[in-house]
């Protein structure tokens, strides 16, 4: 294994623990948009990082040569909180749409947990080369 | 953000609600009330909800974020639309042309009230079994 696919790896690696974030974020969210469903004049949030984050991998970064330099913090797309002020379903100005943040709170969950079984098998294929294929 | 975040928004959902139906109970139950305190008849009550926001100092990029905080109610307050007027001569409360002043309670809305808050109240909960199940999977990350 060359030092290049070491790097490589960890990107990937990297990318995991920042999804993992933006989910946990989402999922924050979407409970603050249903613990607000019967707030008059609540708009309803949501997380971008998925837009963002194909933006930034077109886009030219900061090049490292040392883990420990500086980067610009934002090689994989930012997670930001933003807000819907469009529609409003309700009279009281509420435009939380209770449906879909529940289905987006399922969809979330399930991304997290397929996010999670893909960081433990990478930490398991490194323990697996790390003790020479036996346990 | 802590850990926990998700969980603390989402009881304060579940308090919420269950003022809400705190409040829609005293109405239900006060549907034919006509002495209070004040000696006027009973007003219907309204929880008032507002959005719990707090502002944080971000100890990486040095500024000012709002953190989400779930949901807050503000204060109940009484509803003054008109009062019914029925006619009973014979009750102690009626006027001198025997009407008297009945609360602004409307049963039919109390109920469909009541379920809206139902429903809110078990959304918030599944939103907390939600965040109970990442955090489990997260616990198994490295197993």
């Amino acid at each position: 294994m060359t030092v290049n696919n070491i790097s490589g790896q960890q990107i990937t690696y990297d990318l995991i623990k920042k999804s993992l974030d933006a989910s946990s974020t989402r999922a924050d969210v979407i409970s603050n948009n249903i613990a607000n469903i019967n707030t008059a004049g609540y708009k309803r949030r949501y997380v971008t990082f998925e837009d963002t984050l194909k933006q930034s991998l077109d886009n030219i970064t900061m090049k490292k040569d040392n883990s420990l330099h500086m980067d610009d913090g934002n090689s994989f797309g930012a997670i930001s909180v933003k807000e819907d002020s469009s529609s409003s379903m309700k009279v009281d100005g509420n435009n939380v749409d209770i449906d879909s943040e529940m289905a987006n709170q399922a969809q979330n969950t399930l991304m997290y947990q397929a996010l999670t079984s893909q960081a433990s098998s990478r930490i398991s294929m490194r323990r697996y080369v790390i003790t020479g294929g036996g346990n | 953000m802590g850990a926990f975040t998700g969980l603390n928004i989402s009881s304060s959902g579940l308090s919420a609600e269950r003022l809400r139906m705190d409040t829609i109970s005293s109405n239900i139950a006060n549907a034919d009330t006509t002495r209070t305190e004040t000696g006027e008849p009973y007003r219907r009550k309204i929880a008032v909800f507002q959005e719990n926001l707090d502002r944080e100092l971000n100890s990486v990029t040095g500024q000012y974020e709002t953190k989400l905080k779930g949901v807050k109610a503000v204060q109940i307050v009484n509803d003054n639309s008109s009062l019914r007027q029925v006619y009973d001569p014979s009750n102690p409360d009626a006027n001198a042309e025997g009407y008297v002043s009945m609360p602004n309670v409307n049963i039919l809305n109390e109920m469909a009230d009541l379920i809206s808050s139902t429903r809110a109240y078990e959304a918030n909960v599944s939103a907390i079994n939600a965040q109970k199940s990442m955090f489990s999977s997260a616990l198994q990350i490295g197993r």
